[in-house]
């Protein structure tokens, strides 16, 4: 008997008792459906928050952590930048370094007209603008001239512009920064994204910076390579460099926020793996329901099975039978299930914010394992029904 | 066709094995039509059982054509039910869920006919039970008697050895009892064996020979062609 003939068989008698048949397919779906919805949502967030860790391009991070001695030596080290200005310029000399991003934060007073409100007063150097992606929603950003003349400007954040103007249009206005009148040139674009607040912040041309808080040094650096093979590289010549100069034997390091990456983005794997075994036990429990519904139908239909046997079907063409039919069962379960996890992971990552990924990979192994469960669950209905006595199958009432 | 050499069945009752068939043999030939009578307890549904395939002998052997088939497996007892024996039960035995045409394509699928041809031939058995007109009717829009011709349809469609009708008229009125025996005659005339169990003499009038069961054993044979009645 061909396979056809067993899948048309299969329908019909699943058509027969519809109620019974969607209701056992509901654990199916709902399984299948949750399973591609925490795997599609997991793998989206995990990929959204490696883009936010790693962020763009081929960046390595600069830190110093100074030794037991140095401190020992000079207790208030952390009050004072680590990088210096030749610093920079020596980290520029390094081939495989395309562009060092340099930056220095302070906590200071914006002050306009009679409001005054903390935020942090951070120097940049212009390769600052390009890898931190600073867009400008209202006014201009800044130009090479302001990074070369020291000119008195500045961009200030979203929420600084809410908090200080009150939705008035601050750009072309003066505000005292630390004291010192700066004028607002452009206000930065609000930040997107599920964990970025908005903060208060104000940014400066470093030369202006240099001389508001009276320091050439820098507290972050951030170095970027000319490609990702040679990152690494670059990362251990920077690092040696400034050791050198500084005489100091391991004070000055690099973070590979790659490395970080991949660390969270093993925890949000973990997290999917365990919340979707979670899932996969609904789906099991959806198995244990078609076996159940299955035990009935075959009871049901003993008598059935008792002429398909006095007719000629042998006991493997009634276990094809009751196999076929639970696989359709759970098959057209699953493709429901996938359906379903599709469109609510879609809904939810719009309104989360956060891509969903919906993977071939999940929806071939939700058809094949929807199609396995059919046969595990199957098996022992489809067996009990192929073990049937003919004669006593035929008095059946 | 048939030849049954000294058969017996017993059954297991707990640890007593009980006899329910003691030595019977027994030759029907081709072309006859054989009632087997007997009280009920007599044997004679084990005996059908054995010779419709859907049990074996616990001693004897059982020759179907010419072949053995006393010895064979599950497998190939399905084999020879399907191709060699058709079944008319008393209670029809069509599957609700299937019309007419279905139901007698049902013994085709199972011996891997295609899809034109078994329609094609179910049609044709159909037709020759009268019941043209009723092909796309569920079994529960037709009749007893008409059920009972979808039945026979089903039991001729795979040309089998023979037909093993069992209390085929048991569920019918006399009329249809008449109708339905008729048709067994008609095919009886064309040359199909037909063995009949049955405990109502009127029923086995129509046969040429009658067997009588009683307590596993047969009892008395009445040989010698009779022509049918009606």
């Amino acid at each position: 008997m061909s396979f056809m003939e067993n899948l048309f068989m299969a329908l019909s008698s699943l058509k027969a008792h519809k109620m019974r048949s969607i209701l056992t397919m509901l654990g199916i779906i709902i399984g299948v459906g949750a399973v591609i919805i925490v795997v599609a949502i997991g793998q989206g967030g995990e990929a959204m928050l490696k883009s936010q860790i790693t962020g763009p391009g081929n960046t390595i991070e600069l830190f110093y952590q100074p030794s037991d001695e140095e401190i020992r030596a000079n207790p208030n080290i952390f009050q004072q930048a680590p990088f210096k200005q030749e610093d920079i310029r020596a980290l520029e000399q390094i081939s495989e370094i395309k562009s060092v991003v340099a930056s220095s934060t302070q906590l200071s007073s914006v002050k306009f007209q009679k409001d005054t409100v903390d935020a942090s007063s951070t120097g940049i150097n212009q390769a600052y603008i390009k890898l931190n992606e600073l867009k400008v929603a209202k006014g201009r950003n800044f130009s090479a001239s302001d990074f070369l003349g020291g000119r008195r400007s500045a961009l200030i954040s979203n929420k600084l512009q809410e908090e200080l103007f009150k939705g008035k249009n601050p750009v072309g206005k003066v505000v005292m920064v630390a004291n010192q009148p700066i004028e607002i040139i452009g206000v930065l674009e609000k930040p997107t994204g599920l964990l970025s607040f908005g903060s208060m912040e104000v940014y400066l041309p470093f030369q202006t910076w240099k001389t508001i808080y009276g320091s050439s040094d820098f507290t972050q650096v951030t170095l970027q390579a000319v490609s990702t093979e040679q990152l690494q590289v670059a990362g251990k010549k920077a690092a040696k460099l400034l050791n050198n100069l500084h005489n100091t034997d391991k004070s000055y390091q690099v973070i590979n926020m790659e490395e970080i990456a991949q660390g969270v983005g093993q925890i949000t794997k973990i997290m999917t793996l365990i919340i979707g075994s979670i899932a996969g036990i609904s789906l099991f429990v959806g198995g244990i329901g078609v076996m159940n519904i299955m035990l009935v139908s075959v009871t049901e239909r003993t008598r059935e099975i008792g002429i398909r046997m006095a007719l000629g079907a042998t006991r493997g063409q009634v276990l094809t039978q009751f196999l076929i039919e639970s696989m359709t069962l759970t098959f057209i379960g699953g493709m429901l299930g996938i359906v379903l996890g599709w469109g609510t992971s879609t809904v939810v990552s719009f309104f989360a914010g956060w891509p969903s990924l919906v993977s071939w990979q999940v929806v071939v192994g939700g058809v094949l394992f929807s199609m396995v469960i059919g046969i595990v669950f199957g098996l022992l209905p489809a067996n009990k029904a192929s073990k049937l006595d003919p004669i006593d199958s035929l008095r059946y009432e | 066709m048939i030849r049954l050499e000294s058969i017996s069945r017993s059954f297991l009752l707990g640890k007593e094995s009980v006899p329910v068939l003691n030595g019977i043999s027994l030759s029907i030939h081709k072309g006859e039509f054989a009632a087997i009578m007997g009280p009920s307890g007599s044997g004679k549904s084990t005996l059908m059982n054995i010779i419709g395939c859907l049990d074996k002998p616990t001693v004897g052997e059982y020759y179907l054509g010419g072949e053995n088939v006393s010895h064979y497996n599950d497998k190939e007892l399905a084999r020879v039910r399907n191709q060699s024996i058709g079944f008319v039960f008393q209670q029809f035995h069509l599957l609700p869920r299937l019309t007419a045409l279905k139901n007698v394509e049902l013994p085709m699928i199972y011996a891997g006919i295609p899809k034109k041809e078994r329609q094609a031939r179910a049609e044709e058995a159909l037709m020759k039970v009268g019941l043209a007109d009723r092909m796309n009717h569920l079994p529960n829009a037709l009749s007893g008697g008409q059920k009972q011709r979808v039945a026979i349809a089903r039991a001729i469609v795979n040309t089998p050895k023979i037909i093993l009708a069992d209390e085929p008229t048991g569920a019918l009125d006399s009329k249809t009892s008449k109708d339905i025996m008729e048709q067994f005659s008609e095919l009886n005339n064309e040359g199909v064996t037909i063995i009949i169990v049955t405990h109502e003499s009127e029923v086995a009038e129509y046969a040429n020979r009658t067997i009588m069961v009683r307590d596993g054993m047969i009892q008395s044979r009445f040989e010698g062609v009779r022509g049918p009645a009606g």
